[in-house]
């Protein structure tokens, strides 16, 4: 346990590390942001515009930078994070608003591929060199293609094409509201499952040969085969391989799940799904400053956040890393 | 104890890979162990001991293939078990139950992420569905007893504990189910030489005990001197010298185990200088014709080069030996190392 709190430790000043630098860069680039708003406005502002423009952006009291960086902490600790520019409204409810299509979306698709791709490295590990090995080339291909391109290939055909799932979007705008009704749950389900399908498909090739590769390793190990001289049945020792064998996969899925927020900005484009992703676009198109430092923060955060869980977990699977009494 | 035959091996060969490729690792071996006997199994790295056991219990790896020859294990009241005929099910009821093995490595040969505990019971529950989770618990505590270490050790990870004790949970693990055979690769190889010297006299005070036979390989023939009844000495594959371990200590015939004898300091008696083996263990794939031994052999001969020597049982003994000078044709002196004498300081054996 005190080996789990000294990461967390390390982890919080990360997190400090990277807020500084957040707050910092936008200060420091060459440049004023606001000074290009205005520009952006071209004429048509007053100076009480000017005046509350740069008040927004906590700069506009000619404070000096550490007191700026005070109320910025301040703020930060109270959820505050400034207003959008171009969305009129506190960016900590934009995100509010935006990260749970992330999260539903990006999280079931990374949970999903790492469940299937790791359940078939198991088999196609214990039976290495067998026909099923004929598959591993046609998985790695759909990862090779760019994601893009693959995301709209899929939409042209079984969507566009064959209509078998919609084309665009979150839910049906045409018909449904938002809101916890049978109508607009099930049509989230069916947008989502061809995003879903795609996401898979391009991810699943990596936790596959992961776990295949692994296991074909932990296989040779002598543990395994005390596990059949033993006289386990089959089950029970393809168990003693895969409990192993899947340690450095369990990592790794915690660490995808870190960037989630940042990988989800294709899938966003490709479907035009709400999200996270579509935000930063929009965010860096419009040059909304107070949005971007958000959307910085939250992807941080989950990097951060998702690094710790990977340590968490760890600790709990692998007995090895507790630093526990000695021999004897 | 009986002289019941339990495990009977006829013209055994393995080969690792297949076709053109094959090297044959195993090569016509054959040999019977008693029931509570002691068989040793000696050969440098490569001499096809390992391979041999792991051939024998079916649980060698790729490319390892067995190619030809018999292996009957004879159960208690159940008659013959042919052990290279038998289903994958079949074999699967009698490992462990019959046939147990302790490998070299215990830490590698225990599941890094379990609780000793968890291993003990989940053998005794798949041999044996009627017993009740507190039975496997008092039986696991019984065998940890068995080899001198408390019960709590069941709740320790293989690796908060010590190689000593380590090992002596594997050999408690072999108990487990009491099989009537417990093979040995090398258990003592990877200790330091005092635990080695505890677990040997332990292993030894154990088969007094519950009576199991056991196969024990290892390089060291000085240790199989005081634990084993049978020394079978492997070189390339086949076996080129068996006899009873005093007899083989005292007298040994063939110039290999000549070379490996002087290759190890005795545990007892005074010191002598080592000599080693010359040269290095044979490449499987080129092996030369005649005695694969020859190109290392002081002793060689002509007739070494050209014709492989056969495995002779000695009439009257039972020492065989797959030695030219040891044939009844050979018409010349033995040299007086390899030749029927009397111990040095003992006067055991002949």
């Amino acid at each position: 346990m005190k080996l789990l709190l000294r990461r967390l430790g390390l982890y919080l000043i990360t997190a400090w590390v990277a807020i500084t630098a957040n707050f910092l860069l936008p200060r420091l680039m060459p440049g004023n942001p606001i000074e290009q708003l205005i520009a952006k406005l071209q004429g048509r502002v007053t100076p009480q515009m000017i005046r509350a423009i740069k008040l927004q952006f906590g700069q506009g009291l000619n404070q000096p930078l550490i007191v700026q960086y005070g109320h910025y902490m301040s703020g930060l600790f109270h959820g505050q994070l400034g207003e959008s520019i171009t969305l009129a409204q506190p960016v900590s409810q934009v995100l509010g608003g935006e990260i749970w299509w992330t999260i539903g979306l990006i999280g079931t698709a990374a949970v999903l591929s790492f469940l299937i791709g790791t359940t078939l490295g198991v088999i196609f590990g214990w039976r290495r060199g067998s026909r099923l090995d004929a598959v591993i080339p046609g998985a790695t291909f759909l990862q090779s293609l760019p994601y893009y391109f693959l995301g709209t290939l899929l939409i042209m055909f079984f969507a566009a094409k064959m209509h078998w799932f919609p084309i665009e979007g979150a839910y049906d705008t045409g018909t449904q509201t938002q809101g916890w009704n049978w109508g607009y749950i099930l049509s989230v389900l069916r947008y989502s499952q061809l995003p879903i399908i795609s996401i898979v498909l391009s991810s699943l090739a990596g936790w596959m040969l992961g776990m295949r590769n692994m296991m074909v390793t932990t296989i040779s190990e002598d543990f395994v085969l005390m596990a059949v001289a033993k006289g386990l049945p089959r089950r029970k020792v393809m168990w003693h391989a895969a409990r192993n064998a899947v340690l450095p996969s369990v990592a790794n899925l915690a660490l995808t799940i870190g960037f989630l927020v940042s990988g989800s900005l294709l899938v966003e484009q490709v479907f035009n799904y709400p999200g996270v992703g579509n935000l930063l676009v929009n965010a860096v198109g419009n040059e909304d400053y107070p949005l971007l430092q958000g959307i910085f923060l939250l992807v941080t955060f989950t990097v951060l956040g998702a690094n710790f869980l990977a340590d968490a977990l760890y600790y709990l699977l692998d007995p090895r890393t507790r630093v526990s009494g000695q021999a004897q | 104890m009986t002289d019941k035959t339990i495990l009977e091996v006829q013209n055994f060969d393995v080969d690792y890979g297949y076709g053109d490729a094959a090297v044959r690792a195993v090569s016509d071996v054959s040999f019977t162990l008693g029931a509570s006997k002691v068989l040793g199994v000696a050969g440098e790295s490569g001499s096809g001991k390992s391979t041999l056991v792991y051939g024998l219990t079916r649980l060698l790896r790729e490319p390892g293939v067995i190619v030809g020859g018999e292996v009957k294990f004879h159960l208690d009241g159940e008659g013959e078990f042919d052990i290279l005929s038998a289903s994958e099910e079949e074999i699967r009821k009698i490992r462990w139950s019959h046939i147990s093995i302790v490998l070299q490595s215990a830490l590698s040969a225990l599941n890094p992420l379990r609780r000793i505990g968890r291993e003990f019971d989940e053998v005794l529950r798949v041999h044996d569905a009627n017993l009740s989770k507190e039975q496997r618990r008092e039986r696991s505590e019984e065998l940890l007893a068995l080899v001198g270490l408390r019960p709590d050790r069941l709740r320790r990870f293989p690796h908060e504990l010590s190689g000593g004790q380590r090992q002596r949970i594997m050999i408690a693990m072999a108990l487990a189910l009491r099989p009537e055979l417990v093979i040995m690769d090398e258990p003592t190889t990877a200790l330091d030489v005092v635990t080695q010297r505890e677990i040997v006299s332990e292993l030894a005070e154990l088969r007094r005990q519950l009576g199991f036979a056991m196969i024990f390989i290892t390089h060291d023939l000085s240790l199989l001197v005081e634990l084993a009844d049978d020394i079978m000495v492997m070189y390339a594959g086949q076996i080129v010298e068996r006899a009873p371990a005093k007899e083989l200590h005292d007298a040994p015939r063939h110039p290999y185990t000549l070379g490996l004898m002087n290759s190890f300091p005795p545990l007892h008696g005074e010191r002598t200088e080592l000599e080693g083996i010359p040269g290095s263990p044979p490449d499987l794939k080129a092996l030369p014709t005649g005695c694969p031994f020859s190109p290392r052999c002081a002793f060689a001969m002509d007739k070494c080069r050209q014709e492989r020597p056969p495995l002779v049982l000695e009439v009257g003994t039972e020492h065989s030996v797959a030695c030219w000078l040891h044939d009844s044709s050979y018409q010349g002196a033995v040299p007086v190392e390899l030749s029927k004498r009397l111990a040095k300081n003992s006067g055991g054996a002949q």
